[in-house]
This record gives structure tokens, C-alpha cells and sequence, in this order.
């Protein structure tokens, strides 16, 4: 071959860096792997860019001091490149397949995924189309990933939530109702909080491996609050809301059929929310337009009517 | 420089080809093309390159053993690059997230191999650390044992945006969960074509009689019509492609404190436009005046509609028939 081709140069280099027990100075890999160049800045840079390309590709190469002239020296664990085998059954497989198939995230990174553990390509299709699911993950949520792998890894997080700093452990994470949340420790104030993964501004900071303390009885399902109107720190308040005929099967669909207390001829409801976050239960009462009315307390019904007095009053110009 | 630009996505393919193969031991070229989206040739040409790549000494695991013959090819497990490798976060938590979601669909996992396939997973992972969880409306397995069968069905509707109850007679084609709810596209003999419907919006629905070949046999539009974008047009937008306002729609300016900024964002069609005395103005489409009315109580009294000049008396309109609800029952 004239040109060495450069998969293959890039191929061997990952060959060698797997292949070694200490870290490699860029001379002893030159040895190794044919078709580096032999001026000391036209390797360097080659190989700068043969690594970069491995990184951009998840591979894990580790630059380390070493002595000698050359200073850093370069491996990949294998430990933390390759995964032991699953051992999927190819049932598991072809249902891991229609899962990535059946289930849009906004970019194909499941069936890379799949790749890495032996189920690359394209699946035959057989049997009736299932239903598809749409699940937000990569548009705009750019702490989602950092926060899994603080789970997997035990580790503190900080970020920022709405312009106020937290510091948490964080237990899981869960979609609901359209959104992400992670659900967690909250340090500072010694109680568990929920937040809203697309309301966390810019990228959240991982501590060490292991530097998570989540108190041992820490119970995730119980810690998840249910709905918006439980994410604020108030007193927690029982607060019952008729709901009327039209908007009574949304409103059961989502609060669970336990929420209902009444149940009319006609196909209204009285659903009971406890609410730590009034404002929030306002909003999503005012949502439901005059096909909803908070029964009681008088004081969230009153937020209610001074809410929407404020409307009335001045209208909406300013 | 010299190389070709898609050397990482060669290598990544070479990979993916190669710990599929060792899975596999030995499959035929024409199988493993298709798959892998090569032709024939172009597979053949590749792994005999790649069979060449190694290094010394050449033991099985610094050599890539790929045996190509007339109409297979054939690797082994062990040998080089061709063991499972470890996910990236983004990776492990989309897979994940993904089998979690399919979970969610009820009947999805009658054989229970994807429960299995996630515990396997879970553990290679580290324990499992996604939940998802979606809507389970009332009517869903009526709408999809419809879709199924073929069958029409009588629903009770109320249409979000017109704030509207109404009898109508659909014929379930597409089921699909987005933003974490259910939605079913259908044909509306009523509307005469294809409209999409919120499943948990459905009060009621029974059987009305098997389905038209003609409706079932008919193509499903690319973006649906939205008559009723109170039903979601998210769903339409992450789904189908872009969102198409409806021929109804109008466009509506609304300036909002920026604080109210995360509310609007979450309106596909919304986009800031301007900025006036210091607030800035979104832009949404809007298909009926009760979902305006909604948007406009939530972002509450500070919130103001730049223009249509009559949408302004909207807010304080629907104020009003609610407070009257609220008169009506303490007065």
C-alpha cells in the first residue's frame, strides 16, 4: 500500500495502548504501530490526532507521567474499555432491539449502544408494530447523562437550580409527566428534594466515586414527589378540587384513581392533593379553566379568587 | 490531512461489525452487508483490509482473525477488539431509558424478556438508577384493542383547545406515547381525515362496528392536521416532524417577564421575536381561544398580549367565569 491507511494505524494504536501493562511514551508506540511519520512535530501531531479520534469515540485514553525525556505516557485499561458479557439470551437481545427501535430519544445514540454489545446493525422486522414512545434525552438536557452516572458512581453533585446553589446526593431518575427529575439528598437542608433535570442551569459538578452519603433508610419512591404542587418547602396542605365531567378522565389519568374522594352521576369528581407548593396547585387548578373549583380549605380557595381578581381588576394591560 | 475524513466512523463500524460477528461465529456476507448497510463488495473489501491489522507478537488478542470466504465471513470470540465494550453514560442511560419506556407500554412484555434483558443490563451498569413512567389513561387498551382489531369506535372527546365536549365516531391508526402521554391518531368522521386525539382526554368510547378498508388502507399523513393542538402538538412535533399550525391558527405576541421564560419555552411553536420596555415577546400559534386563555392565566397578571389587540380582554374574561363559579357557590 503506498498510503498506509489510517483505520488501520488507528486500529493497532488502539491494539498497542490495550495491549500494555505502563503507560507507552509516543517513541516506544511509534515502534509499535507502523505508519506514524518519522519527523518528531509530523508524529506528534498524527498522533494527537489518532487520540483525540479514540476519545471522541469513548475510548478511554489515559495520559500519565512517566520518566524519560518524553515526560507522558499513554494506555487503556482494558478494565475500563471493554464490559464483561452480559450473556443476553437472544430473546433479551431482540427485545433490547425493539426497545431502541420503538423508542425515539432524538438521536440514535441506543443503537450505538447496542453496538458496543454485539447487536449492532439493522434487526429484522417481524411481528406487529408496537407502540411508539417519545422520550426527550438529548435536546437540552445536557446534565441528564452527568447525573446517571452520578448514581452509578455514588458520587456528590453541585449545580445550580434556577440561579440558587445545591448540594445533593442524588438517588435516581425518573421521567414523568413529560419531564425528567432527579430525585435527591439535599445536603443543605438535611431533606430530600426533587428537581426538574431541564430546569438545572448548565452542567452539574461530580465529586469522587464514592463521596455520596444518602441516609441508609433513604426511600426514592416515597422521596419522588408526585406532582408540581409538591416541590415547594411549605406546610404540607389537604386540598380538595371538584373537577367537572370534561376534564375529569385527564384529571384521574394523571393523579391516579386513589385521588378520588366523589364521584357524581354525570362524570364529575372531587379529587384530594396535598400540596407543599400553593402557587403551583393554583396554577394547575387555573389550568382546568372553570371546569375546576377548590372545595376547600377557604385559604387556597381565596388564593385562587385573589389570583384571579388580580385579572379582573386591572386587566392585562399594564 | 491525507486521511479520509470518516475514519471514525469506519472504525466504529468495524467494531460493531466485529463483536456482532464474534456473537455470531460465522454469517453469511450478504447478511452481514444488509445489516451492516455495506454492499457485498464494499463488506468484503473492509474485513480483508482489517484482517491484516495486528501487531506484533500476533496473538489472538493483538490480531483481528476474520476469515472471509466465498459467501461467509467468520470471526472468534476472544479475538482482538471484538469483546462487548463499556457504554458512556449518555449510552448506558439511553439504553436504559429506553427499555424502561417500552416497559411502561402496557402488554409490551408478555414473554418478560425485556424485564430480563433490563436486569442484566442494571447489573452491568451498577444497579438501577431510571424510572419512567407514563401515562396509563383509562381508555387505552380500548383504543389499542381497536387499532388492532380494526374497529371503529364511538368516543366522548373534549377538545382542550376549543374547550368543547363532543360526540364523535374515529377509527384508531397510529398509538403513540409523547411527553409522557398517550395520543392516538384517527380518522374522524366528523372532521373527514386524519386527527389527533389525547387518549386520557377520551371520557368514553365503545365499539361502533368494523372499520372501513378504505380508511385503514388510506396513507397517514405526514405531520397530522392539528385540530386540536390543546391535544398536543409536542407529540407532533417530536414524533412526526415538524409542527404545522392548523389553517385556524393565528399568531398571537405576548411580552412575559423573563422569569416566565421556562413556561413558553415548553410551547414547541413559541419563539421570542422582540423585546419591548425591557420584557422580552414570544410569539406563539394559537387554535383556539381556550387554550390562550390557559396559557395567559398561568403566566399570570403581568403577563401581556402585545397584539391581537382583542385577544387582551381574554385573561380577564375567563377570569371572571371562573370567579363567577366560585361566587356561585359561597354566594
Amino acid at each position: 500500500m503506498a498510503r498506509p491507511d489510517r483505520l488501520e494505524r488507528v486500529t493497532d494504536l488502539l491494539l498497542v495502548l490495550l495491549d500494555t501493562g505502563r503507560p507507552l511514551s509516543l517513541r516506544e508506540i511509534a515502534e509499535r504501530v507502523p505508519g506514524y511519520p518519522d519527523g518528531h512535530d509530523a508524529r506528534r501531531q498524527a498522533f494527537e490526532r489518532d487520540k483525540r479520534l479514540l476519545r471522541d469515540e469513548g475510548v478511554p485514553v489515559v495520559t500519565s507521567p512517566i520518566d524519560g525525556e518524553e515526560q507522558a505516557g499513554y494506555r487503556v485499561d482494558p478494565d475500563d474499555y471493554y464490559l464483561p458479557d452480559l450473556g443476553l439470551e437472544p430473546d433479551e437481545q431482540a427485545a433490547l432491539n425493539l426497545a431502541v427501535a420503538g423508542v425515539h430519544l432524538g438521536e440514535p445514540i441506543g443503537r450505538e449502544a447496542l453496538s458496543k454489545l454485539g447487536m449492532g446493525g439493522q434487526w429484522p422486522r417481524r411481528g406487529a408494530p408496537l407502540p411508539m414512545v417519545d422520550l426527550p434525552l438529548v435536546d437540552g438536557l445536557p446534565a441528564l447523562p452527568v447525573l446517571f452516572d452520578a448514581v452509578r458512581t455514588s458520587a456528590a453533585v453541585t449545580f445550580s437550580y434556577r440561579g440558587e446553589p445545591r448540594s445533593v446526593d442524588v438517588a435516581g431518575i425518573r421521567f414523568r409527566g413529560g419531564h425528567w427529575y432527579a430525585v435527591c439528598w439535599d445536603r443543605d437542608r438535611g431533606e430530600p428534594r426533587t428537581f426538574r433535570v431541564d430546569r438545572i442551569d448548565g452542567l452539574p459538578e461530580v465529586g469522587a466515586t464514592g463521596s455520596a452519603q444518602l441516609p441508609e433508610d433513604f426511600d426514592t419512591d416515597e422521596a419522588f414527589a408526585r406532582e408540581p404542587w409538591h416541590f415547594g418547602s411549605g406546610d404540607a396542605v389537604e386540598v380538595d378540587v371538584a373537577v367537572d365531567a370534561a376534564e375529569a378522565s385527564r384529571v384521574v389519568t394523571a393523579l391516579g384513581p386513589d385521588a378520588v374522594v366523589e364521584r357524581s352521576d354525570d362524570g364529575a369528581v372531587v379529587v384530594r392533593l396535598v400540596a407543599t407548593d400553593v402557587e403551583a396547585l393554583v396554577s394547575w387548578v387555573l389550568d382546568l379553566l372553570d371546569h375546576a373549583e377548590v372545595v376547600r380549605p377557604p385559604e387556597v380557595r381565596e388564593a385562587v379568587v385573589a389570583r384571579l381578581e388580580a385579572f379582573v381588576g386591572g386587566g392585562s394591560a399594564r | 490531512m491525507s486521511s479520509p475524513p470518516d475514519t471514525a466512523a469506519r472504525l466504529r463500524r468495524l467494531l460493531a461489525i466485529l463483536t456482532w460477528l464474534a456473537q455470531e461465529g460465522e454469517a453469511p456476507i450478504d447478511e452481514v452487508a444488509e445489516r451492516f448497510d455495506l454492499t457485498p463488495n464494499a463488506l468484503v473489501a473492509e474485513l480483508e483490509m482489517a484482517a491484516c491489522y495486528g501487531v506484533p507478537p500476533y496473538s489472538p488478542d493483538q490480531l483481528l482473525e476474520i476469515l472471509v470466504t466465498d459467501d461467509t465471513v467468520s470471526t472468534r470470540v476472544g479475538t482482538a477488539l471484538a469483546r462487548p465494550r463499556r457504554l458512556s453514560p449518555r449510552e448506558g442511560l439511553a439504553l436504559a431509558a429506553s427499555a424502561r419506556a417500552l416497559l411502561a407500554v402496557p402488554g409490551s412484555d408478555e414473554g418478560g424478556a425485556l424485564s430480563r434483558a433490563l436486569a442484566k443490563l442494571d447489573r452491568a451498569l451498577g444497579g438501577p438508577s431510571v424510572e419512567v413512567e407514563l401515562d396509563s389513561p383509562a381508555l387505552l387498551d380500548v383504543v389499542g384493542d381497536a387499532l388492532d382489531r380494526g374497529v371503529r369506535l364511538a368516543v366522548t372527546y373534549y377538545s382542550a383547545s376549543t374547550d368543547q365536549t363532543g360526540e364523535r365516531t374515529i377509527t384508531p391508526r397510529h398509538l403513540f406515547a409523547s411527553e409522557g402521554h398517550w395520543y392516538v391518531d384517527a380518522w374522524c368522521e366528523v372532521a373527514g381525515g386524519v386527527r389527533r386525539f389525547r387518549v386520557d382526554r377520551i371520557a368514553s368510547a365503545s365499539p361502533a362496528g368494523p372499520a372501513s378498508p378504505e380508511v385503514l388502507a388510506g396513507a397517514l399523513p405526514g405531520p397530522v392536521g392539528v385540530a386540536d393542538p390543546g391535544a398536543g402538538p409536542e407529540g407532533a412535533a417530536a414524533v412526526r416532524g415538524a409542527f404545522v399550525p392548523g389553517p385556524d391558527s393565528r399568531r398571537v405576541r405576548i411580552a412575559a417577564d423573563p422569569s416566565m421564560g421556562w413556561l413558553l419555552e415548553t410551547i414547541p411553536t413559541a419563539a421570542r421575536v422582540d423585546t419591548v420596555a425591557d420584557r422580552p415577546v414570544w410569539e406563539v400559534f394559537v387554535a383556539g381561544d381556550a387554550w390562550l386563555e390557559r396559557l395567559l392565566l398561568r403566566l399570570g397578571p403581568d403577563a401581556e398580549v402585545v397584539e391581537p389587540v382583542e385577544d387582551r380582554a381574554l385573561a380577564p374574561e375567563a377570569a371572571s367565569r371562573i370567579l363567577e363559579r366560585y361566587r356561585a357557590a359561597t354566594g
